[in-house]
């Protein structure tokens, strides 16, 4: 689905982040090895959101292109998060992996759509973005 | 993406707010129509002369204690309000669109300009700090104070039915006056939700007033003496045929804000890609119905490529917006606020291809409304080609979502096209040259200047101002004119023997 305003990519952030956090909660039950870990990306996830919907509304006015600033496309952000019941905890660290390149490349992109326009939002996205990567070095440290 | 949920439910009655009291008016009582999808959201009273000096009285009868109050104590019950606002930002947004029929976003971006008048308004005990010279003479001394001057009337319109009353009310109670606020009747809700979070903050009795109406309402203000001033947002002949004179009938203070019909010049060398967005805004956003819309866009040079591939861009841009109820975050522009305006807009559209110019983007009909909503107040965007200054569609203020294109030679021919409109509100360049940019501003008549803007609304800490055509009055609304307006200048000389 193609997504234009600054309201529905917000929520389509929200989506992803908890869409996310789901995903981490369920590693969390099955691996018992990288619990805490995965339960902290869970709340980080949800936190993310938070952060990004403040910035948004700390900058939104009438003055800025809100309903033109975006030109996305959310199939391209689709995540995976089905998890079959014999997935290792490599593989399962692996699909992770994937799911956060996935988040951080619409971040990237988001962030240069928003530049000129919403202020405080790409600043939060980049943020975001950074935190993120630190989290893949952390995933690929649990295997 | 969902529709989100709807604020306004019940189909309540909009009460005035009168000495702290919720009362409901005992004059007409009128529907208030959503006009997305054309149902009755809730009724509104169009209050009498009896409710109106009814409320004057009692904003009267607070302003004793009020502007006894200290500064620093007065800005605390703002403080409140803006945190409740805040707390409220999703809901009073909501209200808006549901009411009026504008995005999401837009409503949004309203919600959050209203609060920042309401945080600059915070500054109070710094902001009203007068003067004072030391040895005017020999052992003479001189300072200045500002004091408040009583009750003032605010007049809002239909447009920005949160934001604009805001424009004034912070500033005149942060500066120890009382107030009585008209909002239009045709969109009651976003003022009488805002008067709900007035009334948590706990503010005394009678210091923040609304009587809901219409011209009864405006009359009476205009014509009570115990009224010191009015600030009005509304169109140009109501406020030089109503609101300015009858304010100097009866010696108030007056900001009169009117219409507007902005003008916006492309020079050959903007950044197109940079630039489009800015248009749609402009001429499309809260579908052209603002007094800082464009209503024309003037291309500059005679480079007949430049003008075509920039015309397919627009056109490609504004064909693909998408229509419907604000309430669906994937809509780009909303409904006009009723039948009667859209009408209008329709009316100008003929006068204007009967005047010669050619309809490239046909909006007459919206055929592309997102939703199962009814198409009454609905319009595609509209653009129109080959159009000549002198035309109507150029000189008279539409207020829809409409585009009308001019070509002029150079850049001085285009801002001599801004200076000759009527209006004087918020003209704009786009342009990628300081030269060009510095000219624009040094020499158009506005009152708003936008530089690659296409929106020129000024933050709450600067005036919003206006000139001829679009504005009467000396001072504007909000930040530091506006606590002038609000405040008597008193000077005071001392000598002690």
């Amino acid at each position: 689905m193609k997504i234009s305003t600054a309201s529905e990519t917000i929520s389509f952030v929200k989506e992803l982040e908890e869409k996310a956090a789901g995903f981490y909660e369920e590693l969390s039950r099955r691996y018992p090895e990288g619990e805490d870990v995965f339960l902290s990306f869970a709340k980080e996830n949800r936190k993310y959101f938070n952060q990004i919907q403040r910035a948004y509304y700390s900058v939104i006015t009438d003055a800025i292109e809100g309903c033109f600033a975006f030109d996305l496309e959310t199939d391209d952000y689709a995540l995976n998060t089905d998890l079959p019941e014999d997935t290792s905890y490599a593989d399962a660290v692996a699909r992770a992996l994937a799911l956060e390149e996935k988040i951080i490349e619409f971040y990237d992109v988001a962030a240069d759509q928003s530049m000129s326009l919403m202020a405080d939002v790409p600043r939060n996205f980049k943020i975001v973005t950074r935190k993120r990567r630190d989290r893949i070095a952390r995933l690929k440290s649990l295997v | 993406m969902a529709v989100l949920e709807e604020p306004i439910k019940g189909a309540p009655m909009a009460k005035n707010y009168i000495g702290g009291e919720w009362v409901e008016s005992k004059g007409e009582i009128i529907d208030v129509v959503n006009p997305a999808t054309y149902e009755t959201i809730g009724r509104v009273g169009i209050s009498t002369k009896e409710e109106i000096d009814a409320a004057v009285k009692a904003a009267q009868e607070a302003f004793y204690d009020w502007r006894r109050t200290p500064p620093v104590a007065r800005c605390r019950y703002l403080f409140r309000l803006g945190q409740l606002m805040e707390e409220n930002f999703e809901e009073l947004s909501r209200v808006q669109t549901q009411e009026h029929g504008k995005c999401i976003d837009e409503s949004r971006g309203e919600t959050r300009r209203g609060i920042e008048n309401v945080e600059v308004a915070c500054g109070i005990p710094t902001l009203m700090m007068g003067d004072s010279s030391e040895d005017i003479a020999s052992g003479i001394d001189e300072y200045l104070i500002r004091q408040p001057l009583g009750t003032f009337g605010i007049i809002g319109p239909f447009n920005f039915p949160f934001m604009i009353p805001l424009w004034s009310a912070p500033y005149a109670v942060a500066t120890g006056n009382t107030i009585v606020i008209k909002p239009s009747s045709e969109v009651p809700f976003s003022q009488t939700k805002l008067c709900e979070l007035v009334e948590e903050a706990d503010f005394p009795p009678g210091v923040w007033n609304m009587v809901h109406g219409g011209r009864t309402v405006v009359s009476g203000m205009l014509d009570h003496s115990d009224i010191e001033g009015i600030t009005f947002v509304g169109s140009t002949p109501v406020m030089r045929d109503v609101i300015y004179p009858g304010c100097g009938n009866t010696g108030k203070r007056c900001i009169a804000q009117g219409g507007a019909a902005n003008i916006l010049v492309i020079m050959p060398d903007c950044n197109v890609e940079a630039t489009i967005p800015g248009l749609m805004t402009s001429f499309f956003g809260n579908t052209g119905q603002r007094c800082l819309s464009g209503q024309t866009l003037v291309i500059v040079g005679d480079d007949d490529t430049f003008y075509r591939e920039f015309m397919e861009k627009v056109t490609a841009r504004a064909a693909s917006i998408v229509v419907g109820y604000g309430l669906d975050e994937s809509v780009q522009m909303g409904p006009v606020r009723d039948v009667k305006k859209k009408e209008k807009i329709l009316n100008y559209i003929e006068i204007g291809m009967k005047e010669g110019a050619t309809l490239r983007l046909d909006g007459r009909k919206a055929t592309r409304i997102v939703g199962d909503y009814p198409d009454t107040c609905f319009l595609d965007a509209t653009i129109l080609e080959d159009v000549d200054p002198e035309m109507r569609i150029v000189r008279e203020e539409i207020f829809g979502p409409t585009m009308g294109v001019i070509r002029a030679k150079n850049l001085e021919d285009a801002i001599e096209i801004c200076n000759e409109s009527p209006y004087h509100n918020g003209h704009a360049i786009f342009t990628s040259s300081g030269k060009y940019a510095r000219q624009f501003q040094y020499d158009v008549i506005s009152g708003n200047v936008g530089i690659n803007i296409g929106i020129v609304a000024p933050m709450a800490f600067f005036p919003f101002s206006g000139m001829v055509g679009s504005f009467l009055g000396i001072l504007h609304t909000q930040g530091k004119e506006a606590i002038r307006f609000f405040t008597e200048s008193k000077v005071c000389i001392h000598r002690w023997f």
